[in-house]
Order: C-alpha cells, then sequence, then structure tokens
C-alpha cells in the first residue's frame, strides 16, 4: 500500500523526462504537460506562441528575427529544447557570428564589434513586460536614441542616422553644412566641428551646441587679434581660404598699421616687405628689419647698428640725407672744392662704397701727379697740402723762394707748369722740379742761334734779366765795336741784318767785320 | 560436441555483451560525458537523445530484449506444456543474456541521464538486474539435477557419502586421513547459520577452503600419494567441501532463494509497469520514433 502511494506519488511528480529551464520552472508538474506539448503531436509552435505572444506579435507583423525565413521555416522545439535542467541556455546562440541582418536590423561599423549586452539589456527596452525578462533580446527598438543618450539635449533631431553613420559618431558624414544657416567655405569645410561648436560640461553634462552658435560675425569665433584697429569687417582682408591669405590688398589702407607707408614704401609691393605671409608681424622699428644692410655693417658704431634712417629716407636711398655738419663732425671736414665733390668720388671704389675711411690724407683719395718729379724736401710723404689747398689744385701755395730757384721778376707771373711740365715729342707729359735745371736755355729758346754761346754755355743774363726781354744788361762799348758818334743814334737793325742760314733766319749780332765798307757803301 | 556449442553461445553471449557495450560507447561517449545543459548543443544530440533516431531506438530494441528474455524464460519455468523444450539452464542463460544487453541498450537510451518517473523504472531495472546477478549466485548454491530440479538433504547426503566411499576406495586414503576430511567440513557446523551472517560465512568459507585442501595436499604429500591421484583426490574433496557445505545452508539457501524472488519479481513489475507508462506517454505525446 505504502509503495503503491509512493509510486503513484513519484508518478504525478516525476513524470517530466527532465527539470525545465529556470524561465519556465514555473511549468513543472504533470499537469502542465499539455501547455506545451500537444497530444500526439510532440510540441507545437501554437503553444509556445500562446505564452511568448511577444513573438508571436512579432511574427504576425513579420518583424524581426523569428520572422526571417530562415528561422520561421524551423519550429521553436528546434532551437529551443528543453528538459535539460535548471541551468539549461535555452536561448543561446554564437553570439560572435550572429547574423544580425536576420533580425530585420543589419549591424554595420561599430555595432559589429559591440557585445551583444551592450544594447540587449533592460535599460533600453521601453515594454515594461519584456523590461522584466533578464536575458531577452526583444524590446529594442531600431531607433538610435533607444540605446544612445541624445548628446545633442534635444537641441537637434531626432533622426540621428541623418547626420551620423554606425561607424562613428564623430564625424558626421551625414551631415550638409550647406544646408545650415552658416554655409562653410574655404578652410572652415576642413576644420573639426569642435572648433566652432566648443564640447562644453563634463561626462553627462557634456553638450555640444549647433543651433545656438553664433556666426555674424567673424570674431563670434575668433579672436580679433587686431584689437578692432581694421574694424570688425574682417572679410575686407581676409578669407575663409586662410587667414594668411589676404584679399583686397590694394584696398588696404596701411596707414592704420603701426607703420604707416611714406616715400618709396608706398610704391613698393606688399611682397617685398611681407614675404613670407601678409599675417606675420613684421617688425619695423628698424629699417634693417627689412632692408638688407647694404653698407655691410660699415656703419655700424661700437658694435651697434645704426639705422639707415640716420642717412636715409623713404624717398629714396639716393640721395642721403647725411649732412655737412654731419660730415665735418666726423673728423674730416668737407670744405673748399670737397664741397663740390659727389660722395662717390671719394667713397667710392669701382663699385664697392666705402665710408668707413679713417684716414684724411690727400693721397688715399688723390693721385700723386707729380710722382717722384719733386724733391721730398717739399713734397714730404705724399704730402699734397704743401703746395695745394682744397680750394683749388692750382692754387699752389708754395713759396718758390725756398728753392734755389727764387721767382722774380716775368717769372713772377708765370704759370708753374710754364717751366714745371713739358710734353714730349711723343706727347708725353712729365713733370719736372727737382730735375728742372735752373739755366735760361732749359725754359727759353735761344732766339740768336748760338752767336752768344762760349763754351758751349749762353749766358742771356749778361744782355737780359727777369723783368723785361730788352737788353737792360747789354753795354755795346764792353763789344769789339764800341759805339761813338752818330753810331750811338743809329738803330740796331742798321747794322745788325737779318741773316739766315740752314737753321733757319736770324739777326747777327756777332760781326767778325767793322771795316766801314761792311756798312757803309 | 554439446559442451562446445555451450562454450561458442556463451562465448557468443559475452562477446555481444562486450561489443554492444564499446560500440554503444565509442558511439556516444562524447555526447554522453557532456553536461546535460549542453548536450542539446551537440552534434549528436538529434541522433543520441533518448527522443533521437538511436537514442530512441536503443530504448524500444533493449525494452523488446527484456520484453523477450522475461516471458520466454517465464514460460518455459511457468508452464508445464514447454517444461520439455531445452533445459531450464539454458533458458535461464538465454534470459541472463537478454536482460543483460537489454538494460544496457536502456542504459544508452537514458543518455545517462536518470530523472523522473522513467528513472524509477530504470533503477527497477537495475535493481532486477542486480538481483538477477545475486539469484544466480543463489541458485549455484542450491544443487540441482541436470534438469535443473533441486536435490532432497537425503540425496545429497547419498552423494556426500559416495564421494567419502569413492576416496576411500578408488584413492585408498585411509581411515585417519578420511577422518581428517571429514572433520575439517561438517554438516552440522551450518546448522545455526542465519540469513544475516550468510554472506560472511560463504566469504569465509571460501577461504576456509583453501586452507583445507593445503593441509590436505601436505597430509598426502606425507602418505606417499603421487601427484595424479593427489589431484583427483583434492578435487573430490573440493566437491565435497562445496557439497558439505551446501548440504548445511541448503535450508538456509532455500529460504533466501524464496525471499529473492519476493524482491526480484517485484522490482521487475515495477520496472514493467512504469516502462510501460513512460512508453505509453512517449506515444500519446507523439514521440513514436520511426512509426
Amino acid at each position: 500500500m505504502i509503495f503503491t502511494l509512493g509510486f503513484l506519488g513519484a508518478i504525478s511528480g516525476q513524470i517530466s523526462p527532465g527539470e525545465l529551464t529556470t524561465a519556465h520552472s514555473n511549468l513543472e508538474g504533470m499537469s502542465n504537460c499539455t501547455k506545451c506539448h500537444e497530444i500526439g503531436d510532440k510540441v507545437h509552435d501554437d503553444k509556445c506562441l500562446d505564452c511568448h505572444k511577444e513573438i508571436k506579435e512579432l511574427v504576425f507583423l513579420k518583424k524581426g528575427y523569428h520572422s526571417n525565413k530562415a528561422v520561421s521555416s524551423k519550429n521553436c522545439i528546434q532551437c529551443h529544447s528543453e528538459h535539460h535542467g535548471r541551468n539549461f541556455q535555452i536561448v543561446r546562440f554564437d553570439e560572435s557570428n550572429f547574423d544580425h541582418s536576420k533580425t530585420g536590423h543589419k549591424l554595420s561599423g561599430k555595432h559589429t564589434f559591440l557585445k551583444c549586452e551592450k544594447c540587449h539589456k533592460g535599460d533600453f527596452i521601453t515594454n515594461d513586460e519584456l523590461k522584466k525578462k533578464p536575458k531577452t533580446f526583444l524590446g529594442l527598438d531600431k531607433k538610435c536614441a533607444n540605446c544612445h543618450t541624445d548628446f545633442h539635449k534635444g537641441e537637434l533631431s531626432n533622426d540621428c542616422a541623418s547626420c551620423h553613420n554606425e561607424e562613428s559618431f564623430r564625424p558626421a558624414p551625414g551631415f550638409d553644412h550647406n544646408k545650415a544657416k552658416y554655409q562653410l567655405t574655404g578652410a572652415h569645410k576642413t576644420i573639426n566641428c569642435d572648433k566652432c561648436h566648443p564640447v562644453k560640461g563634463e561626462n553627462e553634462n557634456k553638450v555640444q551646441s549647433f543651433t545656438k552658435t553664433e556666426f555674424s560675425q567673424c570674431t563670434s569665433c575668433h579672436e580679433d587679434i587686431h584689437k578692432n584697429k581694421f574694424g570688425q569687417n574682417c572679410t575686407s582682408c581676409h578669407s575663409t581660404t586662410s587667414f594668411r591669405k589676404i584679399v583686397n590688398k590694394e584696398d588696404f589702407d596701411h596707414s592704420k598699421t603701426d607703420f604707416v607707408l611714406m616715400g618709396k614704401h608706398q610704391k613698393t609691393d606688399c611682397r617685398q616687405c611681407h614675404v613670407t605671409s601678409m599675417t606675420v608681424r613684421l617688425r619695423h622699428d628698424q629699417c634693417y628689419n627689412c632692408h638688407s644692410d647694404f653698407h655691410k655693417g660699415e656703419m655700424d658704431r661700437n658694435g651697434l647698428r645704426v639705422d639707415c634712417i640716420a642717412c636715409h629716407n623713404e624717398k629714396g636711398f639716393i640721395p642721403s640725407t647725411y649732412t655737412l655738419q654731419q660730415h665735418n663732425s666726423i673728423g674730416f671736414l668737407l670744405e673748399g672744392s670737397h664741397l663740390a665733390v659727389p660722395c662717390e668720388d671719394c667713397h667710392k671704389t669701382n663699385t664697392e662704397w666705402k665710408f668707413d675711411i679713417l684716414s684724411t690724407r690727400c693721397i688715399d683719395c688723390h693721385k700723386n701727379v707729380h710722382g717722384s718729379s719733386i724733391s721730398s724736401k717739399f713734397i714730404g710723404n705724399d704730402e699734397c697740402i704743401k703746395c695745394h689747398t682744397v680750394e683749388s689744385w692750382d692754387n699752389v701755395t708754395f713759396n718758390h723762394s725756398t728753392t734755389d730757384f727764387i721767382l722774380d721778376g716775368k717769372h713772377k707771373n708765370v704759370a708753374c707748369r710754364q717751366c714745371h711740365i713739358k710734353t714730349t715729342f711723343s706727347g708725353k707729359i712729365i713733370h719736372l722740379f727737382k730735375d728742372l735745371s735752373s739755366k735760361c736755355s732749359t725754359c727759353h729758346d735761344d732766339k740768336h742761334m748760338g752767336q752768344f754761346t762760349e763754351e758751349g754755355s749762353t749766358v742771356c743774363t749778361n744782355c737780359h734779366n727777369t723783368e723785361s726781354w730788352k737788353i737792360q744788361n747789354f753795354d755795346h762799348g764792353k763789344t769789339k765795336f764800341a759805339l761813338t758818334g752818330k753810331h750811338e743814334n743809329v738803330t740796331c737793325s742798321k747794322c745788325h741784318k737779318e741773316v739766315e742760314n740752314e737753321k733757319g733766319k736770324f739777326i747777327k749780332y756777332k760781326i767778325e767785320s767793322f771795316k766801314c765798307a761792311d756798312c757803309h757803301s | 560436441m554439446k559442451k562446445l556449442i555451450r562454450i561458442t553461445v556463451l562465448g557468443f553471449y559475452s562477446f555481444t555483451v562486450v561489443a554492444l557495450l564499446v560500440i554503444l560507447v565509442k558511439t556516444g561517449f562524447s555526447y554522453y560525458t557532456t553536461p546535460i545543459e549542453n548536450r542539446f548543443f551537440h552534434d549528436m544530440h538529434v541522433s543520441l537523445k533518448p527522443s533521437g533516431f538511436l537514442g530512441h531506438g536503443y530504448g524500444i530494441v533493449g525494452t523488446l530484449f527484456i520484453i523477450l528474455g522475461v516471458s520466454l524464460y517465464m514460460l518455459r519455468k511457468r508452464y508445464r506444456i514447454f517444461s520439455r523444450v531445452g533445459l531450464l539452464k539454458y533458458w535461464l542463460e538465454f534470459h541472463i543474456f537478454l536482460c543483460t544487453i537489454g538494460p544496457i541498450l536502456i542504459l544508452f537510451h537514458t543518455a545517462f541521464k536518470f530523472g523522473g518517473i522513467v528513472s524509477i523504472s530504470f533503477w527497477s531495472m537495475v535493481a532486477v538486474f542486480i538481483s538477477g546477478v545475486l539469484g544466480r549466485f543463489i541458485y549455484n548454491q542450491i544443487p540441482r539435477s541436470i534438469q535443473g530440479n533441486e536435490f532432497t538433504f537425503e540425496e545429497l547426503q547419498t552423494q556426500n557419502l559416495a564421494l567419502s566411499n569413492q576416496l576411500k576406495n578408488k584413492y585408498q586414503i585411509n581411515d585417519s586421513l578420511l577422518n581428517k576430511i571429514e572433520k575439517l567440513v561438517e554438516v552440522d557446523s551450518y546448522k545455526s547459520i542465519s540469513i544475516p551472517v550468510l554472506l560472511p560465512i560463504i566469504v569465509k568459507d571460501f577461504f576456509l577452503k583453501r586452507r583445507l585442501l593445503k593441509e590436505l595436499k601436505k597430509n598426502l604429500t606425507r602418505h606417499n600419494i603421487g601427484n595424479k591421484e593427489q589431484k583427483n583426490i583434492l578435487r573430490l574433496s573440493s566437491n565435497k567441501i562445496v557439497l558439505v557445505r551446501r548440504i548445511g545452508l541448503l535450508s538456509v539457501m532455500q529460504k533466501v532463494f524464496n525471499y529473492w524472488h519476493i524482491v526480484h519479481l517485484p522490482f521487475a513489475l515495477v520496472m514493467l509497469i512504469i516502462m510501460v507508462i513512460h512508453v505509453a506517454i512517449t506515444i500519446v505525446f507523439g514521440y513514436r520514433w520511426i512509426f
């Protein structure tokens, strides 16, 4: 009896071939068999779907994984077996190789790398009934916002996919800025969105505003590095292509800058100064900030650069504004003829300018035309100033009386070059000073054809002096024929006739014969 | 010749059992060693699950073997009209054979999942199987004729006396030595044995028999009895010792065997009833194998 009762108890309690899963544990017991099993026909899908209404509804609506042909062609029990114990995974599949497209929602981009539970979790399920099922894969909406928090905090449309794709939240390839109120041009097309639409806040409070971005002025985003010096209309000079690419250069008012263009600077091409970029800040307090030092540092003083403005201005490099007073203040007084001498005569050698001339000696600029013809007694070491002045080359201040040949008489009025500069037969000009003989014949011709030459030398001073060519020193009484009587009043030419020989015509003063008949007939 | 046929048949039985075990294990080792929760996902699940083609087939064939083995033996044993069909001993062996491979097939049909009502049937089957093995042992302890009929106590005493005379006359065992053998084992020494101590006594006797025969061999050697004769004497003595024990335990064993029937049969009936319920439920729920 006891055995029979126990036996019947066993039958009623343990007719099941194995424990049901936890999810179905409420169906344990003999009275529940037919809730799943169909008498005479194993397990029917209808029985499953009677309970799993959410699946039934999806199948009816032809939605979800169970509506896929490959799945709907199977019976529930083929994939979801039972009686394998409480811990049996009634829903089990290879998550890493699951073809999500069968659910009607093909995963792409980053979604393909996500773990199932990243999306399939209670937090994202809106249906309260499904939410209670801890391992359900149902109840998710395809809408992005179903799983993703609205980064834009409701500022933009709910249709995330109109801008974003599944590859990455950033960038938003579907977004067309041309359809926005502010069209992107130039460099704006390539910059990161964050530059104009900065992300503010931290963690959950992080927000990036797109519709509230001010764009009426460039300075809404860009810092006005000119401190409003040029006004607010940045586009009058800049474009969106590049801040450094300046437009309307010809209209630019340079006088608004710290460097007002004057003189030749007004005609200078911008690029002459703004070589690398129009927007690179140029130093302009010194000329050499732009200009190369023509003088190659020659003007530097005590190791410091002297700016060009000391001698030049914007009107041009030439002429220099260097003044006579400035020149006179540096130790070389410009006076006399030097006042009229162009700078280059002294400061330019061939093509090279040289200003740093320490010497003040004439010979450094002037050539010693006399060569070695003047005795060092008078010229010293090429000391021109001993004879010449800066007033004029011809204004010779030499005291001839310091020589052995004192100038007197008509000699006083004779130009130096009359005696000291000769031209040779070949045309060569030679200077004669120390080598110049003091004999009259050195300078004067013998008009008498050697009649008074004695022993190879003719002493003109016997008859003439330097005062006049007239023969004031001649005394006819000291000749062989002293004049007496009527002879005293007879003109010289009565007796001294012009004769001619092979040397030419001349007046014959040396008469060999003094016979009366020689003159008188 | 008869002996050869018998050896062949017993060899076939043994080989079939071993071969079946090997095939079944080899076929489903991976599946059966998979945790129950994971078996559904095993490649062989569809085939080896209890309702699968092979699994279900094991159950059906195994059940048929058991039914056949039990019913044939029952018919032969209980119905007079079949009493002349073969020796009961051989039918018992055939019964044991079928009721060994049947449970083996059913064991693999369960896929080693012992739960639910079917488990009662299964464990009943196991109990029947074990009790069958035990019954076979008890059966052996009760001396029977070739026809399988039990000997009476007097018949056995006559056999014992015959053995003593054989030892005395054929092998010229002197009285003193024979007395020693007789003293070694006495029927009266088993008189006070009760069922609970039966098993320990049998085990103890096993070792006692070895010791007695060893002692006897020493005596035979001392009496200069030849090796061949020694062997025959020892065999006869061994038979005598076993026979004496069986005579001594005859009434106890007969009681035990009666009790055994009380156990073996109900287990078999429980197994049968639940099996029928199990099969019925299976069919009701639509699991009809290939049918």
